[in-house]
């Protein structure tokens, strides 16, 4: 199980700008967000919060010194339909997808759908330093480089603990699914919560 | 509950239980999670005219989704079906237990029968009946098993040198998959070596995205396919850009080129990904069952597979995905039944939710015990692994049920697994990849899992894994490669294994390769299970062999152990 611990609290705030298009920076990273993420839900299955999800995915990229980008798909709750509609959206045609209960993937555009660069299955094992390694590896193929992937963590007994919540998670994510939508742009903004 | 209140001391024993670390959730009908008993599911019924189904299960042919479409069409024989719906749900449940009633005679009803009318069948039997039927109904009359060789580094040097301990154990498919999917050609190449350093006529499948996984398959780097998904729902279905129609025609493109194949299917998929459309997990299994046979697909691989976790979770879980084993089974596919996927923390429930398998026998117990550690299964996990093959054993020889394995001793192991290793390093070799080394050869005859084992250059492994897929090589390159290094016997077995494409032998019902690279099948070894005395029963030199264990007493001289 990922190690939740988180010092700070953020909070996320997402404002649509509009109709998601074609990138024509070479140089970026779409992340493509689930119909829910950050918004009815907040925290990934293990309780990590959206916010930092997020945060450390921008991170990732943005330390390897690619544009980052980040769009809401709201045509299906399929990870490989969101992190290849959002590598199609690239202007390196690079993307990372995220599902609201942590499940990632690394996508290119010319790969066939339900083939992957890099995926991460298991999403109660997705700790912070997963989620910036997978930003981090995103913005390395972005800028034609060939890294190691990012070691796969297996826990073999995540499914008897977490598959049925997994479920209903993924039972209401759907629920937020408007079929045939189109991607929309998102501005993301962290708001360090009061600790009072 | 109030936390401040005081704990009793059992209470505290039995929260450090490890089945207290399984999650189990409250059914909900509504969203299709509830196993097999929901008010959302369709009463049975069908209804023929002018030789066409116009109503299935209460639902006329114009309100049809492609699934319903697909069975009322392919899958449900019209011209038995009024006839075999006639008959109520409890007798057809007496005619699957009484040994009196043959297999055949099960068959000719079963041909017939809607998707809810299996459901109402099984519905009314319970979990020893079940087991009942299912010793009557598998297709093939020996039991198999199946392995996974996979790594958590994606190693092949070590899926190799597990491939023929698992092969030489007693399994006769083995399946393996990928961490990093690039990796594919080279662990496909090590694994079909590696299993037939063990025993010959060992299949092997490598589970990816279709069009690889046919590709691999076409170019002979693998010998069987499994991991050709059906789903429940129409939605699900789409989700994988598919129909029945397209996996009929994926089914096909391996039927014409000789190669064993199956589907897979299994409870709680479509719930599992949002789509059940407010039917049990049950009911949707028996639709893809139904779908896989109208496909002409010979056998199924069932029984919740990766999604046992949320049957698991329900009450009567486990009695359903019995039941999905046993409807394959009714309807004439060989069933490749599950217990494939880590089930439980507790070790318990681990051999409960193998035992209705275990018992009856089934065309292969496990659809991938795996033959590693539990954390270089890059399935996410078995409900048995290297670790319990001792037990496995044991439980063989307590019960005199055959699970298809066998124990070996270590000699032996080592000698296989290091003659594995040795043979991939020369097929590497011929085939200009990257060099294995003496370090590794030497590290992975003793290994127990990829912990043990040197890492690889996995960046050149990648690129020699696409070079294998950019030169066209095939099995037969394989084959050479191995005669080149000098393992002969290993080049003969692999290269019969692929002739086995030509003959098409390995498309029959329930096929395998014995160790003296013949067919065994539905069809020359077909289950004459007839109650007491009859049918598969471990005897003679398998009975022997499935006595022996790591440590047994001398009768000669009990200061000794045999074995």
């Amino acid at each position: 199980m990922a190690d939740t611990g988180v010092s700070t609290r953020r909070t996320l705030r997402l404002d649509e700008r509009g109709t998601a298009g074609p990138g024509s920076r070479t140089d970026e990273v779409v992340i493509g967000l689930s119909p829910a993420f950050g918004d009815f839900f907040t925290k990934t299955i293990v309780d990590i919060p959206h916010a930092e999800v997020l945060r450390e995915l921008l991170a990732g990229i943005e330390e390897q010194g690619v544009h980052a980008r980040v769009i809401r798909f709201r045509g299906g709750s399929d990870l490989a339909v969101i992190a290849h509609a959002a590598a199609k959206l690239s202007g390196s045609g690079i993307a990372v997808g995220v599902l609201s209960r942590g499940t990632t993937m690394i996508h290119q555009k010319d790969l066939v759908r339900l083939s992957n660069l890099e995926l991460f299955p298991q999403a109660p094992l997705m700790d912070l330093d997963a989620f910036r390694k997978v930003g981090r590896n995103a913005a390395r193929y972005a800028k034609g480089e060939s890294p190691e992937p990012v070691p796969a963590r297996n826990d073999f007994m995540a499914r008897p603990r977490w598959q049925a919540k997994a479920a209903l998670l993924h039972i209401k994510e759907t629920e937020f699914v408007v079929p045939g939508a189109d991607p929309v742009e998102l501005d993301v903004r962290f708001q360090l919560a009061d600790a009072g | 509950m109030t936390t401040s209140a005081r704990r009793s001391k059992r209470t505290e024993a039995l929260e450090q239980r490890p089945v207290n670390l399984d999650g189990f959730v409250e059914e909900w009908p509504e969203v299709g999670m509830v196993a097999m008993d929901s008010p959302y599911d369709p009463e049975p019924g069908v209804r023929v005219e002018d030789g066409v189904i116009v109503e299935l299960d209460g639902k006329p042919r114009a309100e049809f989704d492609f699934l319903d479409q697909f069975i009322a069409d392919h899958a449900i024989d019209v011209d038995a079906t009024e006839q075999a719906m006639a008959i109520p749900a409890v007798d057809i449940a007496h005619l699957l237990i009484d040994p009196r009633a043959t297999r055949r005679d099960v068959l000719a009803v079963t041909r017939g029968l809607t998707p809810a009318k299996l459901l109402e069948v099984v519905k009314t039997m319970n979990v020893v009946e079940m087991m009942m039927a299912l010793q009557k109904m598998r297709a093939r009359r020996t039991p198999a098993n199946q392995a996974h060789a996979t790594s958590a580094r994606d190693n092949p040097v070590q899926v190799a040198a597990d491939a023929a301990e698992a092969s030489l154990r007693g399994f006769r498919e083995l399946e393996t998959t990928l961490g990093v999917v690039r990796y594919a050609p080279l662990v496909a190449i090590a694994l079909q070596v590696g299993a037939q350093a063990g025993t010959p006529g060992v299949l092997t499948q490598c589970a990816l995205e279709e069009a690889t996984e046919l590709e691999l398959g076409m170019r002979g780097i693998t010998a069987y396919a499994e991991t050709i998904s059906v789903y429940g729902t129409e939605p699900v279905f789409c989700d994988g850009d598919d129909t029945p129609w397209s996996k009929a025609f994926l089914a096909s493109a391996y039927a014409s080129r000789g190669i064993k194949m199956r589907f897979t299917s299994g409870t709680g998929s479509e719930v599992q990904m949002g789509n059940a459309e407010g039917k049990s997990m049950l009911y949707l299994e028996i639709r893809c069952i139904l779908v896989t046979k109208g496909a002409g697909v010979q056998g199924l691989q069932n029984g919740s597979i990766s999604c046992i976790g949320v049957p698991g979770a329900v009450p009567a879980g486990i009695r359903a995905v019995l039941a999905e084993n046993l409807i394959a089974s009714m309807v004439d596919l060989e069933c490749a039944s599950g217990n494939d996927q880590s089930f439980s923390h507790s070790d318990m429930r681990r051999v409960a939710r193998l035992l209705p398998q275990l018992l009856p026998g089934t065309d292969f117990v496990c659809s991938g015990y795996s033959s590693t550690p539990n954390y270089d299964n890059m399935f996410a996990g078995s409900n048995v692994d290297a670790e319990d093959y001792d037990d496995w054993n044991v439980l063989q020889r307590d019960l005199q049920v055959d699970g298809g394995l066998r124990h070996v001793p270590e000699a032996e192991l080592l000698a296989v697994r290091n003659r594995a290793a040795r043979a991939l390093q020369g097929v590497f070799a011929h085939l200009g990849l990257p060099p294995i080394t003496g370090r590794e050869i030497e590290a992975v005859t003793y290994a127990h899992g990829s912990k043990d084992l040197p890492p690889r250059d996995v960046l050149e492994d990648l690129k020699a894994a696409q070079s294998v897929l950019d030169r066209g090589v095939t099995g037969l390159d394989i084959v050479k490669g191995l005669d080149a290094a000098g393992f002969t016997d290993m080049a003969h077995s692999l290269l019969a294994v692929l002739r086995q494409r030509v003959s098409g032998d390995l498309l029959h019902t329930s096929a395998i390769l014995t160790p003296e690279l013949e067919t065994l099948s539905a069809v020359n070894d077909t289950n004459d299970y007839a109650g007491p005395g009859t049918g598969y029963r471990p005897s003679g030199a398998r009975w022997e062999e499935m006595k022996r264990l790591r440590h047994v007493v001398s009768a000669q001289n009990p200061e000794r152990e045999v074995g």
